[in-house]
């Protein structure tokens, strides 16, 4: 066990550091000139410096090292926390991020739960139901609700809630009505991915034969759903937690840029027309980790959520 | 110069702006007159266009977005103060001044009696340390700080009594008054120029305002504070004591559509866009009982520069002159911003002083621009386009989003067989292109009341990008536009500067040197419940007489 | 020469896939032999799937290869479906105009009419007019140009990229295999829309940008379809027989292993274009996308978003329009496999 969850860790932090690394080459192999567009980007335009001013320069945002040396020194500093400095904002990248977290980490949790306790009900719903025309409908729910551009949704919502009915404020992050549209707009994407893996698994659960046999012992088939059913289907669905929490902070970009919220995703946004490189690094790295650390914390839980699962199976998992 | 030679100034100004100053807001339904009697207290909720993602900064002498000049209007005063309805320089902190009679020595009487609102007294030394500060930006930039074109030619300040400061130029600088009046030198305390560039750009710094800064947020909110015990507000705002308002909010919208929803839906009280608020927002404003504010931006229009450097297509003087015919100014502002908008008429917008009209050289003429073309060698070919030597007449234009309609005016080039190309880039993409001559039109804008403005855009000396005003003339017509700039800021005769300007302006629009492309009218949408809006000369907003109904 | 069953090689070569998302899911699916299909969906799942549905991938990797004669066989009972024939209409529609825009329309999308300035939509202007007088139908139809296209380059490179790397690991094994796969899993770790974003600010605005950067991002999902297909089409016995047989890899891969593991690939593929248009508006939406005039779907919604209020046709046509075709390319592929089960 102790091998299995060391492996686990060195398995999460290879795949942490290979996308750090695979972020830092697509931002600083650019066709483009990094030094004049980060230097652009702190309002220095290159044209206009002596090459002893360039120099000074490019010094005051470390962008004279070899690019090698760079790598490895910021990949230091990332080990250590220190994430660099914002060229654009001219502040640490670690208090800027610390400064947006709690708008996305509110968001997200939000979403998370609205979209685990929608996606949940819509697949026990649509289990459950037997007239035809309801579960058709029911079933083609996650389709259609993943069919829609996030944007689009969000643009309609804070047409209809906030300009034409006035219930809602359509941008800002103070307090919990701003939370509402945002989290409406990331919900309805999770929630179907979410409710269609469910009804997948409902369904194959509901064939076993110890179901079969429960109702055969003449207990209702609400009372079979909910005990066994229930259980068993959410267990393989933990699996992909970790690509709905990537979804969810995908959709923060959206959502925040639509609703102008200060969080990460709008973050994210702005570093990238801003081409403020370190800003995005760090933010693609934290993303990962977020993805990481979910699936980490699922590969631990699962030998304990499923008893199925036996040690000697595990040491081929990990490799 | 004496203070008869500045009143003279101010008459010719008064001249030249009393045809056109708010030209365009008087139909547009008013102010929301001060009948009643002010009611203090009350938060003001403004909503601005998004923070400048490439350079966060909210020091006056660093900043040139206008969003930010409001705020810092409010919170930190100018040695002048400009009125907007006459261009006038009206006392301020300074309550009179001189100009020696060579035009390079002012000499400021200050107010006694004004605090930053740290309580340190803003005396001769504050501000003397104000223009070494910005000095020492100008030398630490390399000349590029937003705020150099303002003090060109300064040489040094000295503290001739607590009271009494003196401005000394190595060159006379006949726009250094206006200056100023601007919030580029507007004065902060001393202490404040003891911190680094980049933490004054954060708001570590203090003013002498109406306003105090409670905290700035980059892109999400700037919180204003009234200053208890003001007591030294201009005299061109009704209100010289304390603030109405107790409170001011600055949040920022990407949305334009968003701004004015929550404007109508009143979840704010004025709504600040960039670009002009489209007919269609201005008539839901109207109809939920807002106001809708309007004043042409002083200053440089929005226009495009040309690459006129040699191997590019506008190099040839006949093709610049066939894309002024080519594109219908007019339609373009109706289409674009709606019946009632002002047409662009040159290089600077119609609020600012000297401005002289070339708009009958602006006039469009498909048929002349096709002739010229002929001409100058382009013949009709495949697509509609014209090619000469097998090579299409193309224009590159590299943009960010922001541009407003460009595609009409990219089909009505097309008409007349010039393929006008629109490349999208980051906006922090632009200076590189700018650089590397990757382009035939640039587009740009700059708001300062004065003409002097355009040099921090043409003058490749002073220029914010040097390679789009070094490729936007040639050498000896450049070397003409610094000419006349040098005349009209050098002189102390009033009638030699404005016909420098006339002449300047002209040979703009004759040598294809600036492409206007619409007249940047400032909108502000205001709730009803605000009472007293009103527009610094340099259409900011003014928060000293501005009160809420309760 | 074995002559090993299928839930025995669930059990012993799907560990192998092991990955930070898939080893719990494939321990599911080793100690749950009996569903299979329960350990799939992350076998083709990835972060920041913008529209594909989870448990359509799921079925896509779990139902065996070699379906196309189960398909051709129930495409007769499908036409009859109403809802299916009408999806199957509209994409052939949209995929036509894609491709022939000037069929629908005889305008140009890129005239502009100031005096004809945000029209309703009526006969004359199916979708109204924009903000320039422009007729939106035909920007829309000349949108599907862009934007169908887009989609078709993402499909290409995620198809060609990913069944190269899903072949050579399926069929290597061993450390080669087990880097390919660490490969895709670094890539799944980073969301699609924020790699999108890096690539898209590396390679400059523009439609094949973007594709590429679509392209790239939902790759994964195709490398690690592949090569579950690979690993269970490998032993199946008449492929271990034609092996022993003395015929060569590459001819097994060509005349055996690819034709029975293109069934799931390309149900995949047809989930994957639904997912791909999505991420296309998305990042047009951004305002990465084709430089104007031309303008892709995602493009002409935002354009149009400021006039919500006054004009909600010039945002909203096109928007019901794009979720239209990803939601008929969901209901296509749904039906089939409903059919196939």
């Amino acid at each position: 066990m102790t091998r299995y969850i060391l492996g686990r860790f060195a398995q999460a932090l290879g795949v942490l550091w290979a996308a750090y690394t695979v972020t830092f080459a697509v931002l600083y192999l650019l066709p483009s000139d990094p030094i004049a567009l980060q230097l652009g980007a702190a309002g220095i335009e290159t044209d206009k410096l002596t090459p002893a001013e360039l120099h000074t320069a490019k010094a005051r945002f470390g962008l004279d090292r070899p690019i090698l040396e760079q790598y490895f020194s910021d990949l230091w500093g990332f080990l250590r926390g220190d994430l660099g400095e914002s060229i654009a904002k001219q502040q640490s990248v670690a208090s800027l991020i610390g400064d947006r977290l709690a708008p996305t980490l509110s968001l997200s949790l939000a979403a998370a739960v609205v979209a685990l306790l929608a996606g949940t009900a819509l697949a026990y719903l649509a289990s459950y139901v037997r007239w035809r025309p309801a579960r058709l409908v029911l079933t083609r729910l996650p389709s259609f609700g993943a069919s829609f551009p996030q944007f689009f949704i969000a643009l309609v919502l804070i047409q209809f809630l906030s300009f034409n009915l006035g219930l809602l404020p359509a941008t800002g992050i103070r307090g919990w009505k701003s939370l509402v549209m945002p989290t409406i707009t990331i919900s309805i994407l999770v929630a179907s991915q979410l409710a269609a893996v469910l009804m997948r698994s409902f369904d194959d659960t509901l064939s076993q034969p110890y179901i079969v046999t429960a109702r055969a012992k003449g207990l209702s088939r609400a009372a079979v759903q909910w005990h066994h059913g229930l259980r068993n289907a959410l267990l393989p669905a933990t699996t992909i937690l970790g690509v709905l929490v990537g979804l969810t902070v995908t959709s923060s970009i959206i959502a925040e840029t639509v609703f102008s919220r200060n969080g990460i995703g709008k973050l994210a946004q702005e570093a990238v027309l801003a081409q403020d490189v370190p800003v995005v690094l760090a933010i693609v790295t934290l993303a990962a980790a977020i993805f990481v650390v979910v699936n980490l914390v699922v590969d631990l839980l699962y030998p304990l959520l499923d008893p199925r699962i036996v040690q000697g199976q595990r040491k081929e998992v990990t490799i | 110069m004496s203070r008869r030679g500045i009143a003279a100034t101010a008459l010719a100004v008064t001249a030249a702006l009393g045809l056109t100053a708010c030209g365009s807001s008087d139909d547009e339904g008013g102010a929301n007159t001060t009948a009643a009697e002010p009611v203090a207290g009350g938060t003001l909720k403004v909503a601005f266009f998004p923070d400048n993602p490439q350079f966060t900064c909210l020091d006056p002498f660093q900043t040139y977005w206008i969003e930010h000049r409001t705020v810092i209007r409010n919170v930190a005063d100018s040695l002048t103060d400009q009125d907007p309805k006459t261009g006038e320089i009206k006392p301020w902190l300074a309550k009179s001044w001189e100009v020696s009679a060579d035009g390079k020595e002012y000499t400021f009487h200050l107010r006694d009696g004004v605090t930053f609102s740290d309580g340190t007294k803003l005396d001769a030394a504050a501000v003397k340390a104000n223009f070494d500060g910005a000095q020492g930006v100008v030398k630490e930039t390399g000349g590029t700080a937003y705020g150099a074109s303002y003090i060109l030619g300064l040489d040094h300040s000295e503290v001739v009594d607590p009271l009494t400061v003196k401005v000394v130029f190595s060159a006379p600088n006949s726009s250094f008054l206006q200056a100023s009046s601007t919030t580029n030198l507007a004065i902060i305390s001393p202490d404040s120029y003891k911190k680094t560039a980049k933490e004054r750009c954060l708001g570590q710094y203090v003013g002498s305002g109406a306003f105090t800064l409670e905290s700035y947020k980059p892109n999400e909110l700037t919180v204003l504070q009234k200053r208890p015990g003001y007591t030294w507000g201009s005299a061109l705002s009704k209100n010289t004591g304390e603030a109405h308002l107790d409170r001011v909010e600055f949040s920022y919208v990407a949305e334009d559509s968003v701004r004015t929803g929550n404007l109508v839906s009143g979840a704010i009280d004025i709504s600040w866009p960039r670009s002009p608020i489209t007919v269609e927002d201005r008539e839901l404003i109207k109809k939920s009982g807002g106001v809708i504010e309007s004043r042409s931006l002083p200053g440089v229009a929005s226009a495009y520069y040309p690459n006129a450097s040699a191997g590019h297509v506008l190099s040839d003087l006949k093709v610049r002159q066939a894309l002024y015919k080519g594109i219908d100014l007019a339609t373009y502002a109706k289409t674009s911003f709606g019946d009632d908008y002002p047409v662009v008429g040159g290089a600077f917008d119609n609020t600012t002083p000297f401005y002289a009209s070339q708009a009958s050289k602006l006039a469009y003429d498909p048929d002349g621009a096709i002739k010229l073309l002929e001409e100058a060698g382009w013949k009709p070919g495949e697509g509609g386009y014209r090619y000469k030597d097998g090579k299409r007449l193309t224009i590159v234009f590299p943009t960010s989003s922001l541009s407003v309609s460009s595609e009409l005016i990219q089909d009505q080039l097309k008409k007349v067989g010039i393929e006008l190309k629109l490349d999208v880039h980051p906006p922090a993409e632009l200076p590189a292109l700018y650089k590397n001559g990757a382009y035939d039109l640039a587009s740009s804008y700059f708001t300062r009341a004065d003409p002097g403005a355009l040099q921090f855009l043409l003058d490749p000396k002073y220029a914010n990008s040097k390679a789009l005003a070094t490729n936007a003339a040639a050498p000896e017509t450049t070397a003409k536009i610094q000419a006349l700039f040098a005349k009209a800021r050098e002189t102390t005769d009033d009638a030699v500067r404005k016909q420098a300007y006339a002449d300047l302006q002209a040979l703009l629009i004759d040598e294809g040197v600036v492409f206007p492309q619409y007249e940047r009218v400032q909108f502000a949408g205001v709730s009803k419940d605000v009472h007293g809006f009103a527009f610094t000369s340099e259409s900011f907003l003014k928060l000293n007489d501005v009160w809420k109904q309760q | 020469m074995t002559t090993s069953v299928v839930p025995e090689t669930t059990g012993t070569e799907a560990p192998a896939a092991a990955s930070a998302a898939a080893a719990a899911a494939a321990a599911a699916a080793a100690a749950a032999a009996a569903a299979p299909a329960t350990a799939a969906p992350v076998a083709g799942a990835k972060p920041g799937a913008g529209g594909a549905l989870l448990s359509e991938r799921l079925i896509a990797d779990s139902e065996p290869g070699g379906r196309w004669v189960g398909l051709r066989a129930t495409a007769r009972t499908l036409a009859v479906k109403p809802g299916f024939v009408l999806a199957v209409l509209f994409i052939a529609f949209v995929v036509v105009s894609a491709f022939a825009p000037g069929l629908f329309t005889s305008r140009d999308p890129y005239s502009t009419a100031p005096a004809e300035r945000m029209d309703s939509p009526s006969l004359n202007h199916l979708f109204g007019t924009d903000e320039l007088g422009r007729d939106l139908w035909t920007r829309m139809l000349y949108g599907s140009q862009l934007t169908i296209k887009a989609a078709l380059i993402a499909l290409g490179i995620a198809i060609v990229i990913g069944l190269a790397l899903g072949v050579l690991s399926g069929l290597s094994g061993g450390f080669f295999d087990a880097l390919l796969m660490r490969i895709v899993d670094v890539q799944l770790a980073i969301p699609v829309l924020l790699l999108s974003l890096a690539i898209v600010t590396a390679l400059g605005f523009g439609t094949v940008p973007v594709a590429i950067a679509v392209g790239v991002g939902i790759m994964p999902a195709f490398a690690r379809t592949t090569r579950a297909e690979v690993l269970r089409v490998k032993t199946l016995p008449f492929v271990e027989a034609s092996r022993a047989g003395g015929a060569s890899w590459p001819r097994v891969l060509l005349t055996h292993v690819l034709p029975n593991s293109c069934g799931p690939v390309a149900v995949l593929a047809v989930l994957d274009t639904g997912v791909a248009i999505l991420y296309i508006a998305s990042l047009s939406f951004l305002g990465f996308g084709a430089a104007p005039p031309q303008a892709e779907w995602g493009t002409l919604i935002s354009a149009g978003r400021n006039y919500l209020v006054t004009a909600p046709w010039v945002s909203l046509l096109p928007g019901l329009f794009v979720a239209a075709v990803v939601l008929s390319l969901n209901h296509i592929s749904k039906t089939i496999q409903e059919r196939e089960r």
